[in-house]
């Protein structure tokens, strides 16, 4: 029997925004949406799920007067990506 | 992009996508913190040599203190630059951290065996802080696999080895040492930083 994907991960854009958190050290807000083509009102959002679930971290603060927003996967989030591609495997195996 | 569901091979080509997108790659002004240090360096060795030269007075010396000042300045220049940091900007960024602190801790160092009483003891700032800033560049050059930065600070290094066998032999530093300084960071700092811009600027 198959084990279920994990369904925060099995969308395009969350598993899009965690792949590019994954291969970096930290990523502005503004780069995940340049990456990926996301609206700034739906990557907000899908952020904000992925932050609730424990899966990155999002740490907002201001450089002068710009607001800037950095987000980081977690070891938490880590794990779920690494449960998530095994899994993955396994689907595209059979 | 949406909040679409995606079967298995599209998960597997998008996290394979995504994680190509996020790589390093050049950006125009990558090479600018090589530039700041490598002209402040360069024209203030410059412009202390000139002055003991013409008042033979040492306590021009005293200008080099002006790179404490320069380092925040620089800092806060480059903050808030990075839109996505990778492993290999943490690490040069470590790497620079650590000298930075051997840097200070040379200089506390000296004080402390002394240096208050003794001021030409901070003579040996020089060949050191040459040492430090050398390792410093060619480590990045080795992690960015850009061979001036890499080899360039051999230049630097020989300078290095010659102050340190000049005071090994008992005699005295000289200004010129301002100038050898000054033109190690031309080789070392400024070449490589153009060289990192006219890059980037040609990838992008």
């Amino acid at each position: 029997m198959l084990k279920e994907l994990d369904p925060l991960l099995h969308s395009q854009l969350r598993l899009a925004i965690m792949s590019i958190l994954l291969s970096v050290e930290e990523a502005e807000f503004v780069y995940l949406k340049e990456k990926t083509n996301a609206t700034a009102g739906n990557l907000s959002v899908q952020l904000d799920k992925l932050s609730e679930a424990g899966y990155i971290e999002i740490e907002k603060g201001f450089v002068g007067k710009k607001p800037r927003t950095v987000c980081r996967i977690t070891e938490r989030g880590r794990s779920a990506m690494e449960e998530y591609v095994r899994v993955l495997r396994e689907y595209v195996q059979l | 992009m949406e909040d679409k569901k995606l079967t298995e091979k599209e998960s597997l080509d998008l996290i394979t996508r995504m994680i190509n997108v996020s790589k390093r790659n050049m950006e125009v002004g990558d090479g600018n913190v090589l530039l700041y240090w490598g002209y402040t360096t360069a024209l203030l060795s410059i412009l202390l040599f000139s002055l003991v030269w013409y008042t033979q007075n040492y306590v021009w010396s005293w200008g080099w203190m002006l790179l404490f000042v320069a380092w925040p300045v620089i800092t806060y220049k480059q903050r808030g630059k990075e839109r996505v940091v990778t492993y290999t900007d943490k690490t040069i960024k470590k790497v620079w951290q650590v000298f930075g602190y051997m840097f200070g801790l040379t200089f506390a160092l000296i004080v402390l065996f002394g240096g208050i009483y003794r001021p030409e003891a901070f003579i040996l700032m020089l060949p050191l802080s040459l040492l430090y800033c050398g390792l410093g560049v060619s480590i990045n050059g080795i992690i960015l696999r850009e061979k001036w930065m890499t080899y360039s600070p051999l230049v630097a290094f020989v300078f290095v080895i010659y102050m340190l066998m000049t005071l090994i032999n008992n005699e005295h530093g000289t200004i010129l040492w301002y100038l050898y300084l000054g033109f190690s960071f031309v080789l070392m700092m400024i070449i490589p930083g153009h060289i990192l811009n006219h890059k980037a600027k040609k990838e992008c």
